[in-house]
C-alpha cells in the first residue's frame, strides 16, 4: 500500500467519524422532542408552562411559631398559597387557648427574604391588634395581602411567618 | 535484538532525514511547541497541561477541605465555595484526567503499534491547543461579575439558565474541550484502526490500545451530546429558547437526562484507558501473559455499550416511574458483570507469576484494590431505595473519589512510572518512587473512607458548612487532603529527577516482562520511531509472548 492510499483510507475513516459526531450532535437536539413525546406517551408528569405564569405568581408559605411557656396552640389553616401579581391572597389560621383563664397574645409577622414585605401589603391582619381569647376558647383569624402588580422573576416564593406572644392589650402593629 | 539496535541508531537523525510528512521540526524553543506535529511532543504537551490542571483542580479541592476543617465559615463566602466545588469537578475531569489519558494514547500507541506517528498529525496539533484557551476561559470566569459557574459540574438548570456569565464562560470553554476531544478521539481511531503493524491483527493488538479505541468512539458519541446539551443551556439563557425552562413549554429535567447521556459513558471514558494501562502493566510485572485476553477485550465492549443505558441511575431521586427505576437499576448492576471479570482476570494474571513490586506494578494493584471498593459503593447506591436517601450526601463523594482518584489517577501515576524511562532514558528512583506510592494510598484513604461514613450519617455534599457531629470525619478528611496534596509534590521532583538524569540512563526495555512493542525501541523514545513499520519477526515474537498468538 503506498503512502498517498494509506493517507486516503486514513482520510475517509476521518470523515466518517466527523460525520458520525455531528449526528450525535442532531441526537442531543432530537432528545427535546423525543423526551416530550415519550412522556406524553407514556402518561409521565412533566413540567408544562400550564403549571407556572413565569413573573405573574407568587408561592407564599406560611409558618408559625408559639413563644415557649405560652399556653396557645397556633396552626395555619392554609399553609401554602399560590397568588397571582395584582391579585388578594386570604391564609386561615387557627388559635386555641388551652389554658383555664383568658390570655392576650400577639403575633409578630416576619417575611422572609425580607424584601417581600414591600411586594404583599397586609391589608388586613390579625396580627394588626392584640387578640385576647377566653379560657378554652378556639378563634379562626385571617390575613389578607394585596400582591404587588410587579414581581421580580426570580422572587418565585416567600415566606411570612408568626411568632405568637403574650402581649399587652395597647398598640397597633 | 537487531530491531533494537537499528531503532537507537536512528536517534536525533531527524535533523537530516527528509521523509515527507513531517512539519516543523526546525523550530527551537517555544516555537517548536506551538508548532509540534511529532506524536511525542503533543503527548508531552498534554501530559504536563494535565499536570498543570491537577495542581489547579487540587488546590481548588485543598480550598474547600480547608473550609470543612471544622464547622462554620471560615475561609470562604457560600458563593466562592459553590464556584470552587464547581470548578474542581469541571477541572479534574475535562482538564486532567481526561487530557492525560489522550497524553498517554499519543506517546505510546505509534509506539504500541509500531505506526510512524498519529494518523493527522496537524490536527492532533490543534486537539492540543484548544485545551490552554479552555482552562483559561475557566480560570478568567473566576474573576468576571459574579464569579465563576457554582451551580456544580453537572450544570442543572434552573440554577445554570440563571448564573451570571461565569456560566457563559463555562460553556464556551466546555465547547472547545468538546472539540479537542473529540478531534483526538478521530486521530486515535484512525491509527489504531489504519496503522497497527503487519501481523498485529484487532484481537492481537495490546490492550491499552483497545481501551483507547473503545474510549474514542465513546467520546464521539457523548461529547456532541453534551456540547448540545450546554448550547441548548447557552440559547435558553440568552437567545429565548425554552429547552429547559418550564416556563416556556421546556423541561429542567429534560437537561439531566441529555447530561447523564453522556454524564455516565463519561465516567467510563475516565475509567477505560486505566484498565488498559493496569492490563499493559500487571503482566509486565507478574512475567506472565495477561489472563483472558479476549474476555477483556469483550468486558470492555459491554461496559461501552451498558453504559449508554444506565443514565437514570443519577436521577433515582428526581422522580421516575418504579418500571423505569427497576430498568436503570438492574442494568446498572449488570456492568458489574464485566467489571467483575475484568477484576478477576488482573488477579489470576497476578496468580503464581514472578511478581515483583516496582512502583508501577504498587500503582497498578493499589488501583485494583480500590477501584473494586469504588465498584461496591457504586453497586450500593445502583439500588435505587438506597440512593434516594444517599444521593447528593458524601456517601456518593466518596464513591466517585474511589473510582477516579484512586481509579484514574491511580492508573495514571502507573502509567508514567512505567513509561518514564521510555520518555527520558533515564530510571527514576524507585525509592522514592515508592515513597510516592504509599504516601498517597494511605493518605488517600484518610481523605476518603470517612467521607462514606459522612454520607451514611446524612452530611450533603456542596456545602460550606455543616452541623456539628460531622466534625471529627470531616477534620480527619481535610488533614488526609493536605498530606495527600503534599505527596504529590514528590510525584513533580520524581519526574523532574528523572528527566535530569534519574539514577542512570535507561536500557531499551528496561522492564524484564515488557512485551509489547514500544520496548523494542531505544530508550530515550528517538523523535522519529517506526518510520517503517517492524519488521513481521519483531512483531510475532513479542505477540507470542503476550500469548495472544500460537508458539510456531
Ligand atoms: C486528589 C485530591 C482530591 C480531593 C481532596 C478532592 C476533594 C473533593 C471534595 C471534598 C469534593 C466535594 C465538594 C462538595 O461536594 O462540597 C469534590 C468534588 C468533586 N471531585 Fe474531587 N477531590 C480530589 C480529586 C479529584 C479528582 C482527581 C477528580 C477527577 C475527576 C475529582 C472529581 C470531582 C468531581 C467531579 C466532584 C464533584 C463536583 C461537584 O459537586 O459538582 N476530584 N472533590
Ligand atoms: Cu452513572
Amino acid at each position: 500500500m503506498t503512502s498517498s492510499t494509506a493517507q486516503r483510507k486514513n482520510q475517509v475513516l476521518a470523515v466518517k467519524l466527523g460525520l458520525l459526531a455531528l449526528l450525535m450532535f442532531g441526537f442531543g437536539y432530537a432528545l427535546s422532542p423525543f423526551y416530550a413525546a415519550f412522556c406524553q406517551w407514556l402518561g409521565i408528569d412533566r413540567a408544562d408552562a400550564s403549571l407556572t405564569r413565569p413573573g405573574t405568581s407568587i408561592r407564599v408559605e406560611f409558618d408559625v411559631n408559639v413563644a415557649p411557656g405560652l399556653p396557645v396552640a397556633m396552626q395555619a389553616l392554609d399553609g401554602v398559597v399560590t397568588a397571582q401579581a395584582g391579585g388578594l391572597l386570604k391564609s386561615r389560621f387557627v388559635l386555641r387557648n388551652d389554658s383555664d383563664q383568658a390570655l392576650t397574645v400577639r403575633a409578630v409577622p416576619s417575611f422572609a427574604p425580607v424584601r417581600a414585605a414591600g411586594l404583599l401589603q397586609k391589608l388586613e391582619c390579625f396580627c394588626f391588634d392584640a387578640l385576647t381569647l377566653q379560657a378554652r376558647e378556639t378563634r379562626e383569624v385571617t390575613v389578607v395581602l394585596l400582591i404587588a402588580e410587579q414581581l421580580p422573576l426570580e422572587m418565585g416564593a416567600a415566606t411570612l411567618s408568626y411568632s405568637l406572644q403574650r402581649g399587652a392589650a395597647a398598640g397597633a402593629g | 535484538m537487531s530491531t533494537v539496535i537499528k531503532a537507537a541508531d536512528t536517534v536525533d537523525t531527524h535533523g537530516v532525514d527528509t521523509h515527507g510528512g513531517h512539519h516543523a521540526e526546525h523550530h527551537a524553543g517555544w516555537v517548536r511547541w506551538l508548532y509540534a506535529t511529532n506524536h511525542k511532543d503533543i503527548g508531552t504537551l498534554y501530559l504536563w497541561f494535565a499536570f498543570a490542571m491537577f495542581i489547579t483542580g487540587g488546590v481548588m479541592a485543598l480550598g474547600i477541605r480547608a473550609e470543612l476543617f471544622q464547622p462554620g465559615l471560615q475561609f470562604w463566602q457560600p458563593e466562592f465555595f459553590n464556584q470552587l466545588t464547581t470548578l474542581h469537578g469541571i477541572i479534574m475531569v475535562f482538564g486532567a484526567i481526561m487530557p492525560a489519558f489522550t497524553g498517554l494514547a499519543n506517546w505510546m500507541l505509534p509506539l504500541m503499534l509500531g505506526a510512524p506517528d498519529m494518523a493527522f498529525a496537524r490536527m492532533n496539533n490543534w486537539s492540543f491547543w484548544l485545551l490552554p484557551p479552555a482552562a483559561a476561559l475557566l480560570l478568567i470566569s473566576l474573576f468576571v461579575p459574579g464569579g465563576a459557574a457554582a451551580g456544580g459540574w453537572t450544570l442543572y438548570p434552573p440554577l445554570s439558565a440563571q448564573a451570571g456569565m461565569g456560566m457563559d464562560l463555562a460553556i464556551f470553554s466546555i465547547h472547545l474541550l468538546g472539540l479537542s476531544s473529540i478531534m483526538g478521539s478521530i486521530n486515535i481511531i484512525t491509527t489504531i484502526l489504519n496503522m497497527r503493524a503487519p501481523g498485529m491483527t484487532l484481537l492481537k493488538m495490546p490492550l491499552f490500545a483497545w481501551t483507547s479505541l473503545v474510549t474514542a468512539y465513546l467520546l464521539i458519541a457523548v461529547a456532541p451530546v453534551l456540547a448540545g446539551a450546554v448550547t441548548m443551556l447557552l440559547t435558553d439563557r440568552h437567545f429565548g429558547t425554552h429547552f429547559f425552562s418550564a416556563a416556556g413549554g421546556g423541561d429542567p429535567v429534560l437537561f439531566q437526562h441529555i447530561f447523564w447521556f453522556f454524564g455516565h459513558p463519561e465516567v467510563y471514558i475516565m475509567a477505560l484507558p486505566a484498565f488498559g494501562i493496569v492490563s499493559q502493566i500487571i503482566p509486565t510485572f507478574a512475567r506472565k501473559p495477561l489472563f483472558g485476553y479476549v474476555s477483556m477485550v469483550y468486558a470492555t465492549c459491554s461496559i461501552a455499550i451498558l453504559s449508554f443505558m444506565v443514565w437514570g441511575h443519577h436521577m433515582f431521586s428526581v422522580g421516575m416511574p418504579a418500571t423505569a427505576q427497576l430498568f436503570f437499576m438492574f442494568l446498572t448492576m449488570l456492568i458489574a458483570v464485566p467489571t467483575g471479570v475484568k477484576v478477576f482476570n488482573w488477579i489470576a494474571t497476578m496468580w503464581q507469576g514472578s511478581l515483583t513490586f516496582e512502583t508501577p506494578m504498587l500503582f497498578a494493584i493499589g488501583f485494583v484494590c480500590l477501584f473494586t471498593v469504588g465498584g461496591f459503593s457504586g453497586l450500593v447506591l445502583s439500588i435505587a431505595p438506597v440512593d434516594t436517601q444517599m444521593h447528593d450526601t458524601y456517601y456518593v463523594v466518596a464513591h466517585f473519589h474511589y473510582v477516579l482518584v484512586a481509579g484514574a489517577l491511580f492508573s495514571l501515576f502507573a502509567a508514567v512510572y512505567y513509561w518514564l524511562p521510555k520518555w527520558t532514558g533515564y530510571m527514576y528512583h524507585e525509592g522514592r518512587g515508592k515513597l510516592h506510592f504509599w504516601w498517597s494510598m494511605v493518605w488517600f484513604n484518610v481523605t476518603f473512607f470517612p467521607m462514606h461514613f459522612l454520607g451514611l450519617a446524612g452530611m450533603p455534599r456542596r456545602i460550606p458548612d455543616y452541623a456539628l457531629q460531622f466534625t471529627d470525619f470531616n477534620t480527619v478528611a481535610s488533614v488526609g487532603a493536605f498530606c495527600f496534596g503534599l505527596g504529590q509534590l514528590l510525584f513533580f521532583y520524581n519526574v523532574i529527577h528523572t528527566i535530569r538524569g534519574g539514577v542512570g540512563p535507561a536500557p531499551a526495555s528496561p522492564w524484564e516482562g515488557g512485551n509489547t512493542l514500544e520496548w523494542e525501541v531505544a530508550s530515550p523514545a528517538p523523535h522519529h520511531t517506526w518510520e517503517s513499520p517492524p519488521d513481521i519477526e519483531t512483531v510475532r515474537r513479542g505477540l507470542i509472548a503476550q500469548a495472544v498468538e500460537e508458539k510456531p
